[in-house]
């Protein structure tokens, strides 16, 4: 090259060519962007094709563009501009709500169809008694030695839930002479209605840590209010919800607790500590209203929105002939079962693995060994933990096909080795001074292991699982091997009923029905809905490493 | 902790006191004390079998369920032989489709595990051969031309190896799998017709979606392939039918020549086959009567699904069937 020409040598030193290096550069640019960008591509023809946006009028466009994009950009372009903590704070109140949204649809699916109100209240309670028992038992806990307490309190639970001789004495063919708190309140000749059960339990779990919120930023009495503030609006729900916006009461307590109280708790406590950024909560009221006065407008105007097929139809029918009548509904409760029983089978034993290896195991050949098969059979393909399942469960142990048991089992042996990976990482995070200072104090194993290692390193154990749940949500493969049904009408109710999931649902419109209605919209709307929970799980997981690795 | 937080237990006892009072405000009979059988059918039904019968089946479970909300139906595709094999033989399913008669071995196994096929006829079908749009120097193919490009002894390359006015380019084969009832269906009119013994060749694309087959032979112009009719009547602007020629002239595929029999020999009758022992439940008799109360349904049957529903006397023959099977199964 001409700099590096022998003849102007002298003249040329310290002249370097920058050509490689930055055709390298750019390179890498391009492999950057290569799978984002034909992904992008990819999605945008998919929500087009799901959402329909050309088929809406042109003055829909115009006002939605007007009333929420237009101020939103003005909002948020004005907030980068001025204070990016600021924008942070509205961006990530928006971000809570619309999750939350989500979640309240997922757990109010539950209450509605699978989870009767009055069982869950009644082991809820039954539950919080034995709690109750327990927790007086550990302040007594110089009096009575361990083992006798542990008994006594295992004992509570089991009477609790399960009365005596219980479930035990059912195989045994004892009868039953103690009846469970659970069954008491099941079979009670008079019961609070059922919003009212909802509230005393979800409304509670939601208002409990807006209460030590509120008590952490202020005092005690402010957290005694709050709580009851939360508490309030949740049962006020139940009431306004079925008056005003026409949802019935059992929906409004759920998105009361799941949506509203936390998000308003969020807004408030922001509101009070963070003066400098409380200016973005101006971001997601601006969008709220203006999304409220574009639809308002659009009604009043007469204009047709988009002929879209992600609709309030689609997310609440069941599988129909016709594309145009076809929804995803017992797929999503399909989906929402099968991660419960995925993260309720892989979470402890994954989680419990971890910490042996992380913690307790000796290093030598055999935790070698195992280590390195944990990492091989995070890559096995998924079509093989289907045959897995489909031989142990359904051959071996003689499980009928297709059900939530079998499938969440077979989805959980699936995600076990990433939980355990990424359970493993997150413990391995946790600072060994720490460790050593809290040994130093005195301290035994299991005191470190309780109180340093746990608290230190839950947030990341919580986001790997959440990831690896994520991909569990994903996966055709194995429900297709275990064999779960193609098309089901109806809810699973039970752990033993057949289930479908959203991604056999898209597959099954994929290829077993004739009609190009379903390939062509039917598909791209059940992709979105997937995409959106995925999403939705994901930005969790990200929200809460973020926040972890702030606190480290 | 600082002395103005809160505490756990004086939390709980307040929350516990407010809403032990806002319980009681609001209080109902428990409908679980007085709770009895409700009226009305309930249960599980699972079918699983052809995927040529099961956009029917999709149709008359999902009208069932308008009016019997309490019947949950588990559908899944596996193919006539599938289905049989792995699924109703072992007795877990109610009821099996197939594109094809169930033959005397699956009937022996379903016998030896204690499970009653009872086979009756629900539609007619008229396998249908596709070619692509572009292949405009193919108007009709007789059974003899159809038997030598997909027979095993044969295995012809080219079109020009099966008729010579055909082009010299490889011939691109799409199909359904051996799990399939159209497969073995195709083999008995077409490769066992006459006298011939020919065997199906295996150096095809045998799936078993349906949609896969028309992709296939929308994408390459050499390509010819076979599938069940309701599946070609919702894509013909995609693939074009071949009339088929049985000596008597070409006929082209629809409802018609199915019907009156002029489409030969690829017309065939369509089956679901029950299990007896399943019948005894009363759901479950009582879908396999909606289902064959439905089959002379032309909206459903025809216009939505694509198939030719079945003539009255038909409808009787197979009602007199099912009715004689239900009160077996009842008795016995």
């Amino acid at each position: 090259m001409a700099t590096q020409d022998r003849s102007s040598y002298a003249e040329g030193f310290g002249q370097v060519s920058r050509t490689v290096g930055t055709i390298f550069r750019y390179l890498l640019l391009a492999s950057t962007l290569f799978g984002l960008v034909v992904l992008s591509i990819l999605l945008v023809y998919v929500a087009n094709d799901a959402i329909q946006p050309l088929t809406a009028d042109a003055g829909w466009h115009l006002t939605f563009f007007l009333t929420l994009v237009l101020p939103t950009l003005a909002t948020g372009g004005y907030l980068a501009w001025s204070n990016v903590d600021a924008l942070k704070l509205g961006a990530t109140t928006l971000g809570l709500f619309v999750v939350g949204l989500l979640f309240s649809g997922g757990v109010a699916i539950i209450f509605i169809e699978v989870l009767a109100p009055l069982v869950w209240f009644a082991y809820v309670i039954a539950f919080a008694i034995a709690v109750l028992v327990t927790v007086a038992l550990q302040q007594r806990s110089r009096q009575i030695p361990f083992l006798p307490r542990f008994a006594i309190a295992m004992f509570a639970f089991y009477l609790s839930l399960f009365g005596f001789p219980g479930i035990i004495g059912g195989y045994v063919g004892l009868p039953q002479l103690v009846p469970s708190v659970a069954s008491l309140i099941l079979f009670a000749p008079i019961v609070p209605l059922d919003w009212i059960q909802l509230t005393l339990t979800v409304g509670v779990f939601a208002a409990t840590p807006v209460a030590l919120y509120a008590s952490n930023i202020s005092d005690r009495r402010a957290g005694l209010a709050m709580g009851a503030l939360a508490v309030g609006t949740v049962a006020a729900a139940a009431v306004v919800g079925p008056a005003v916006f026409g949802i019935g009461p059992i929906p409004s307590v759920i998105l009361a607790s799941v949506a509203v109280v936390p998000t308003a708790a969020y807004v408030g406590g922001a509101a009070v500590t963070r003066e400098q950024a409380r200016i973005g909560l101006a971001l997601p009221a601006v969008i709220v209203v203006g999304a409220l006065a574009g639809e308002v407008l659009v009604d009043t105007l007469g204009y047709a929105g988009p002929q879209s097929w992600v609709d309030w139809q689609f997310l609440t029918s069941d599988h129909s002939g016709t594309a145009a009548n076809a929804g995803l509904y017992p797929a999503i409760a399909g989906s929402i079962l099968l991660m419960l029983t995925v993260a309720a089978l892989s979470f402890p034993i994954g989680v419990g693995a971890a910490l042996y290896l992380e913690e307790y195991a000796p290093d030598n050949r055999y935790t070698r060994f195992i280590d390195v098969n944990i990492s091989n059979l995070a890559g096995v393909p998924s079509v093989v933990y289907g045959l897995l399942g489909l031989g142990l469960f359904v051959t071996r142990l003689g499980q009928p096909t297709g059900t939530i048991l079998v499938g969440g089992a077979t989805l959980a042996l699936l995600i076990l080795p990433i939980v355990i990976i990424s359970a493993r990482e997150a413990i391995r995070s946790v600072p060994e001074e720490m460790r050593q200072a809290s040994y130093g104090m005195g301290a035994t194993r299991w005191q470190t292991m309780k109180n340093v290692i746990l608290p230190r390193a839950f947030p990341g154990i919580l986001t790997g699982t959440i990831l690896a749940l994520g991909r569990a949500i994903g996966e055709t493969a194995p429900l297709i091997m275990i064999g779960a049904p193609n098309v089901l009408f109806s809810f699973p109710s039970e752990l033993s009923s057949k289930v479908s999931a959203m991604p056999l649902q898209v597959y099954s419109w994929a290829s077993y029905f004739a009609t190009s209605d379903f390939y062509q919209q039917a598909v791209p709307a059940g992709v979105v809905v997937l995409v959106t929970v995925l999403l939705a799980m994901n930005s969790i997981a990200i929200v809460l490493r973020n926040r972890y690795e702030r606190e480290t | 902790m600082a002395e103005d937080r809160i505490n756990r237990r004086e939390f709980v006892a307040a929350a516990g006191s407010t809403l032990g009072a806002l319980g009681l405000a609001g209080c109902v009979e428990n409908d679980r004390v007085r709770a009895g059988g409700g009226g009305g059918l309930a249960g599980t039904i699972d079918i699983a079998g052809s995927s040529t019968v099961f956009p029917l089946a999709t149709a008359m479970s999902e009208r069932f369920k308008l009016t019997h909300d309490g019947v949950d139906f588990n559908l899944q595709s596996t193919g006539s032989g599938g289905g049989f094999a792995n699924h109703f033989c072992p007795g877990r399913t109610d009821f099996n489709n197939a594109s094809r008669p169930i033959k005397s071995q699956e009937q022996e196994t379903c016998t030896s595990n204690g499970v009653e096929p009872v086979e009756l006829t629900v539609a007619t079908d008229a396998l249908t051969v596709i070619v692509n749009n572009d292949a405009d120097w193919i108007e009709s193919v007789t059974v003899e031309e159809l038997a030598t490009i997909w027979s095993g002894e044969e295995q012809p390359q080219r079109w020009s190896d099966v008729n010579a006015d055909w082009p010299d380019e490889p011939i691109e084969l799409y199909g359904p799998s051996d799990a399939s009832g159209t497969y073995d269906y195709f083999i008995e009119a077409i490769l066992h017709g006459g006298e011939s013994e020919l065997t199906h060749r295996q150096d095809y694309s045998a799936t078993e979606q349906d949609r896969t087959i028309i992709q296939g032979v929308e994408g390459s112009e050499f390509a010819i392939g076979y599938m069940g009719y309701a599946y070609y009547s919702e894509n013909t602007e995609r693939v074009t039918a071949l009339p088929v020629d049985d000596g008597d002239g070409p006929v082209e595929p629809s409802l018609e020549t199915a019907k009156s029999g002029e489409y030969s020999p690829l017309s065939r009758p369509l089956f679901t086959y029950p299990a007896k022992g399943s019948l005894a439940k009363e759901h479950v008799a009582s879908f396999a009567r909606f289902w064959l109360a439905n089959a002379t349904n032309r909206e459903i049957v025809a216009d939505e699904v694509g198939y030719v529903p079945l003539d009255a006397e038909q409808q009787a023959e197979q009602l007199a069937t099912l009715e004689a099977a239900i009160l077996e199964a009842n008795t016995g």
